[in-house]
């Protein structure tokens, strides 16, 4: 009781307390002035954003905090600075959406800030109570920006699709915690680790699938994944970009952590769950997206396949593989915003347009974007040399050195029938007729198309420095 | 494990008399009040449905709205309680801690009340 | 020198085939163009003069070619130099197989490099005006150099896999010859038969080098010549075959039989001569150098340039005599009723050919490679002699619609002529000396065969000369059945294609005479020095300057029987053949239909192999490899596709189901399996 009152160190939370302090100042600021200073509070909102990158790339504030239930260490710094470029790249993404769509809603930045923050909590998270905590702030402003297009029967729909089932998933989740808890009596990571040192239970390891399972549905990992095709379709494009990027980022981080930190004595255990997981997420996100017309939808498909890759890497529960699964998300990443950049750019006539046969003959009307998404959906296929091979190559890697043959071998299959709705894509742009041109692009779109292209196709140039802090940041979880 | 249970005797008395008393003001009416039933007072209250009927059918959102609002700074209060009791052992930690919840609070309600979330209309 | 005669061909080749590639497409563009502009003229002169670049570059440097020919001849086989190789580059060394790239210069090389660039020169010079019309001039010029390099190849090889090389490069080119005018539909089907009956005797060919290799350890031809001998004499079974080991004699005959299949297919012996009537679908001159006078002799060459094997083996030779004389007998039962100008010619020679191996089965090398040299003499005169009539009478090929055509084409007639008699051994030309001195070989030879291969040739000796004067008399006397505008326009050819005639009607006379003495006579020895092997006892070339009168009178009254037939039938009594055809109906279209070869392969080969090859397309390929391969495969990817996206139901008590399920499924495996 006494050492409670003394006050806990707030260095290692600057970021985050900056991304609150920052949220609630917009909040009061948009609420005074009205509608019509969304724009202003776009903007302020992105540099808040920039703000937290540059900061989290400077100080050097690692340590522990509110009694080890809050970490700051090279691994949260990592995934926090991809995090925030995430959801920066998808305010800014969609600005011309909002402008295009009359869609000018202060509360939109706001959100997508707070939720930023939740994110920030879970990377952070070292204790079962914050991690629920940060889960939760992120999920419930993604419930509300799901449905944000309030007017809109799929956006609501979207919405209270994300609630219900999120819903059931924190219960889950909270299940999986409180049998955790019971079986261990310890919320924090490390005081599990010394528990369970003392040899396993059965009611831990279910707590164990029951928290997994929950942690699944963040990343829409099959089976918990149905929620995924429709959001993304429902919700409004900018939300499915920001959807498709930052949550996944921080939610794989938080898994991570999780059965890293706190489950390291079970390792067995959760690499079973973990590699039946990814196996089912790398097959359903090959099988089904062949038979997708709508770009959101196959873009969903798309990502709950590639999170099934990127777990290959954690089911080889090595330093390389984390490695593995870090370097997958940074590319992961970058071929997300490039590709949404392309799919947000989907507009005729001012209207938004989602079918995949709509991009007909766009290396005639817009050879330069064709290329680019070319570039960038071959790399989504994993075709050497662009990123979306090497970031396979390593987690295949990883799993191999494991001695996860079948894990390797289920992947490299899927990921060759994968490829072919990728392929299918740059066909439909490069060989059939085009049926009129899209509206011209707005200029941070080509700016967030142009970088990722370039990272995916130069990738070879950027890389030693990728990998090299996803090597140091995976280290320092072990 | 007597002793566990034994602190426990407390509760068990609390919930008794809360049980007593409950049910006490739900039986009562029905032995000492006067009945002369209209078909006004048998309809359902204005801010709700019937109590047996189709669930999908139209309804005012902005009931929730205010019952959702409701609860949120009941459970404020319901907060304070435990925080005042133990205030004073707590140290500065607690009370900094109550603060910013508040003050977070506060800029929920700052913003439902320019928003309108107040007004009926 | 000898390289130079080698590959300035090539060289020539890879010009012409350069320009056929550049001129190809601006053609085609004036083509499409409109006429009218300024430009049109310009472009088109510019073709037309990298067209004459390439027919000229071609032409002249097989003239050069033909006379370093000459000069090599004279030096090799009048000097006293020995034998000797030119190296060229190394090539494939593995292990103890070693393949390097050199000119083997001998007698028996520069006697086939004479045959070979002379009647090339003469048939490129013919071309420039045969192939006047032809837009793809430089197309055809690239392939006749490329073909005569790869000739060149094959008869200077130093080793088994460079003849092998050569043997298949003219295959190429004969190929692309026949098939030069390709969108002729029965252009094509030649060339492909050509191609795959050819395809049958390489097997052998390539089998036998590989039993080369196996018998001496090498296929380098001095390597093979030095050890024949000692291997045939081992007394070790050297070869073992499916279970049955063969004494080194009978490795040697399966050897040279295998070797010998080789040179049936190129060289059109029954029974795989089928495709040599039917190469006739190439340009007329491609007959003349490629089908007459040059590859077809490649298996000839083959055989006698083995000579000291073949020599080893009795059984070989024997069938060699055989295959020989019936090859030689067949084709000219069948040359007797064709009607085609350039058939009939091609039948006659797969029957020289005949006469040619007879010889070699007999152990007369010599006088084989003697008719070689006067046979490519005299028959190249009378395939561009038909070439000459064919361009006289607007491109037709039938003679019976020719006719009458003496008067119009003087010159032609004569040529003609004089191919005919050489052909038929009229004394003292060309053909004379060889094939009679073929026929007393067949008398005097002491193989088993001898006997039977000299009444056939006597009697094909006949129908040589019947079928050969039958051409001309239906040709060129008579009354013209052409229709009266194609007889208006009747010329005679240009100097371009005349000239090359008068050269080869001066070798289907003179070569006979002038080199009779060193190629069979008392030049033997000086002359060939140690080219061709004869066995010890071998002394047939001896015994044929004693053979009775009537023998050496044979041939002469053969081919006076056949004159007097033939102009019986075709000048004095012109029914008499129709009656004579009507009466013996059976045999008249047994000859007419070839024996039916064709049809006999049809049934037997071709049908087998056709109904085999849509069986593995349509169930092997389609059914089977498609099936379960690739359509297979993204079928069921389908498949499972539309399942799984049945899944997504847009329920979400369905979602939650699922999810529920997930969790039930994890926990129970954990439980019982983990």
């Amino acid at each position: 009781m006494t050492e409670m009152a003394t006050l806990p160190s707030l260095a290692p939370l600057t970021v985050e307390l900056l991304l609150a302090v920052g949220a609630m100042v917009l909040l009061m600021f948009g609420v005074f002035t009205g509608e019509r200073s969304a724009p202003t509070i776009t903007g302020i909102a992105v540099a808040l954003l920039a703000v937290a990158v540059l900061m989290l790339a400077v100080m050097d504030n690692n340590g522990l905090t509110f009694d080890g239930a809050f970490i700051m260490d090279p691994f949260a710094r990592f995934m926090k600075i991809l995090t925030l470029i995430g959801s920066g790249v998808a305010i800014a993404m969609s600005v011309g959406y909002a402008r295009a769509e009359k869609f000018e809603r202060f509360e939109y930045p706001i959100l997508i800030v707070l939720a930023t923050l939740g994110m920030l909590m879970m990377i952070s998270a070292n204790d079962m109570i914050s991690l629920y905590l940060g889960l939760e702030l992120q999920s419930l402003a993604l419930y509300v920006v799901a449905a944000i297009h309030r007017d809109s029967v799929r956006s609501t729909e979207a919405g209270l699709k994300y609630f219900v089932l999120g819903a059931l998933a924190s219960g889950i989740l909270l299940y999986g915690i409180s049998l955790v808890y019971g079986f261990t009596g310890q919320t924090g990571y490390d005081a599990i680790v010394a528990a369970l040192a003392e040899g396993r239970s059965t009611g831990l390891v279910i707590g164990l699938v029951f928290v997994l399972a929950g942690l699944a549905f963040k990343i829409s990992a099959v089976p918990f994944h149905m929620w995924t095709p429709d959001v993304y379709e429902g919700a409004p494009t900018p939300v499915t970009a920001f959807f498709a990027a930052a949550p996944k980022l921080a939610a794989m981080a938080l898994i991570i952590r999780v059965v890293i930190g706190a489950f390291e004595p079970v390792t067995a255990d959760w690499q079973q769950v973990i590699a039946f997981v990814a196996i089912a997420s790398m097959v359903l996100g090959a099988f089904a997206a062949i038979g997708q017309t709508n770009i959101k939808r196959l873009m969903a498909y798309s990502s709950i396949g590639h999170m099934g890759f990127a777990l290959v890497g954690l089911a080889a529960g090595s330093k390389v593989g984390i490695q593995g699964v870090m370097v997958y998300l940074v590319i992961y990443l970058a071929m997300t915003l490039g590709a949404f950049a392309c799919i947000l750019a989907m507009r005729r006539h001012d209207q938004m347009v989602e079918d995949i046969d709509a991009l007909a003959g766009l290396s005639r009307t817009q050879p330069l974007v064709a290329f680019c998404l070319a570039a960038i959906l071959f790399s989504l296929a994993g075709i050497p040399p662009l990123a979306g091979f090497f970031a396979k190559y390593y987690v295949f890697l990883a799993a191999i050195e494991k001695g996860l043959y079948v894990l390797a071998v289920i992947g490299v299959i899927a990921s060759v029938v994968g490829a072919f709705y990728y392929l299918r894509i740059v066909k439909i742009m490069y060989f059939d007729e085009p049926d009129g041109e899209f509206d011209p692009m707005p200029m941070e779109l080509s700016a967030v198309l142009g970088i990722s292209g370039v990272f995916v196709i130069g990738f070879l140039v950027f890389a030693a420095p990728i990998i090299a802090a996803a090597g140091a940041a995976a280290a320092s979880l072990f | 494990m007597d002793a566990l249970l034994q602190s426990y005797l407390a509760i068990i008395v609390f919930l008794a008399i809360a049980l007593v008393i409950g049910l006490g003001l739900l039986v009562a009416p029905f032995i000492v009040a006067y009945k002369a039933p209209d078909v006004e007072k048998l309809s359902a209250y204005e801010c709700g449905f019937n109590a047996f009927d189709d669930a999908r059918m139209k309804f005012d959102v902005r009931f929730y709205l205010v019952a959702i609002l409701f609860i949120i700074f009941d459970l404020e209060v319901a907060f304070l309680f435990p925080w005042a009791v133990a205030a004073k052992s707590l140290g500065w930690f607690g009370f900094w801690s109550m603060m910013i919840f508040l003050a977070v609070l506060t800029i929920g309600f700052v913003y439902e009340w320019k928003k309108g979330a107040l007004e009926w209309d | 020198m000898y390289s130079a005669i080698v590959f300035l061909p090539l060289l020539g080749a890879i010009i012409a085939g350069a320009i056929s590639l550049f001129t190809a497409r601006p053609q085609n563009g004036v083509n499409g163009h409109d006429g009218n502009d300024d430009h049109h003229g310009d472009e088109h002169a510019e073709v037309a003069g990298s067209v004459r670049a390439a027919e000229w570059i071609t032409s002249g440097f097989l003239i050069v070619t033909a006379i370093l020919s000459w000069i090599a001849f004279f030096d090799v086989g009048y000097g006293t130099s020995e034998a000797f190789t030119v190296p060229v580059a190394t090539w494939i060394h593995s292990g103890s197989f070693v393949a390097d790239w050199a000119l083997r210069i001998d007698t028996l090389t520069v006697v086939m490099l004479v045959v070979v660039t002379t009647v090339s020169a003469i048939v490129h010079v013919y071309s420039v005006g045969y192939m006047s019309h032809d837009p793809h001039r430089p197309r055809f010029f690239a392939y006749l150099s490329l073909f005569t390099f790869a000739m060149l190849m094959l008869v200077t090889a130093n080793n088994l896999l460079q003849m092998f090389f050569g043997w298949e490069g003219v295959g190429l080119c004969s190929y692309l010859l026949i098939g030069f005018w390709f969108h002729r539909p029965s252009a094509n089907a030649a060339a492909i038969k050509a191609f795959i009956v050819n395809r049958v005797g390489d097997f052998g060919f390539a089998l036998g080098i590989f039993g080369v290799f196996f018998l001496f350890g090498s296929i380098g031809l001095d390597t093979i010549f030095a050890n024949a001998e000692a291997i045939a004499g081992s007394e070790e079974a050297t070869l073992h075959i499916f279970g049955r080991d063969y004494s080194a004699e009978a490795a040697l005959t399966v050897v040279c039989l295998l070797l010998f299949l080789g040179a049936m297919g190129k060289s059109a012996q029954v029974p795989l001569h089928t495709w040599l009537p039917d190469a006739m679908e190439g340009p007329t001159p491609v007959s003349a150098l490629i089908h007459a006078a040059t590859m077809v002799t490649a298996g000839v060459f083959m055989v006698a340039r083995l000579s000291p094997i073949f020599e080893l083996s009795h059984t070989a030779l024997l069938v060699v005599t055989i295959i020989g004389a019936m090859t030689a007998f067949l084709t000219a039962t069948i040359g007797l009723v064709q009607n085609d100008i350039k058939r009939v010619i091609a039948y006659s020679t797969c029957s020289q050919l005949g006469y040619m191996f007879v010889a070699l089965g007999l152990g007369a090398y010599s006088i084989a490679i003697f008719h070689l040299f006067t046979h490519a003499f005299f028959k190249a005169l009378l395939f561009l002699g038909s070439g000459s009539v064919i361009h006289a009478v607007s491109d037709e090929q039938d003679m019976r619609k020719m006719g009458g055509l003496r008067r119009h084409i003087p010159i032609t007639y004569a040529l003609m002529v004089i191919g005919t008699i050489s052909l038929i051994g009229f004394p003292l030309t060309a053909g004379f000396y060889s094939k009679d001195g073929i026929i007393e070989a067949a008398f005097v030879g002491h193989n088993a065969a001898a006997g039977f291969a000299f009444v056939l040739l006597v009697v094909a000796a006949v129908f040589t000369s019947f079928y050969s004067w039958r051409l001309i008399f239906m040709t060129f006397h008579g009354k013209p059945r052409a229709t009266a505008d194609v007889m208006e326009h009747v010329h005679e050819s240009p100097q371009v294609m005349l000239v090359p005639l008068y050269v080869l009607a001066a070798g289907a006379l003179f070569a006979g005479f002038v080199f009779f003495g060193v190629f069979m006579g008392e030049g033997y020895d000086a002359f060939w020095k140690d080219a061709l092997f004869i066995g010890a006892e071998n002394e047939i070339l001896e015994e044929i300057h004693h053979v009775p009168a009537w023998v050496k009178a044979a041939p002469v009254v053969a081919l006076a029987l056949g004159f007097l037939v033939a102009l019986w039938f075709y000048i004095l009594s012109p029914a008499t053949p129709k009656a004579l055809a009507a009466r013996h109906d059976g045999l008249y279209r047994f000859l007419l239909n070839k024996w039916y070869f064709d049809e006999l392969y049809d049934v037997i080969f071709v049908n087998p192999a056709k109904a085999l090859g849509r069986f593995l397309w349509k169930k092997g390929d389609g059914w089977l490899i498609d099936g379960f391969g690739p359509d297979g495969v993204s079928a069921r990817v389908i498949d499972i596709t539309n399942r799984v996206v049945k899944l997504q139901t847009g329920y979400v008590y369905h979602y939650a189901f699922a999810m529920l399920i997930g969790v039930a499924a994890l926990v129970s495996w954990m439980m019982f399996a983990g």
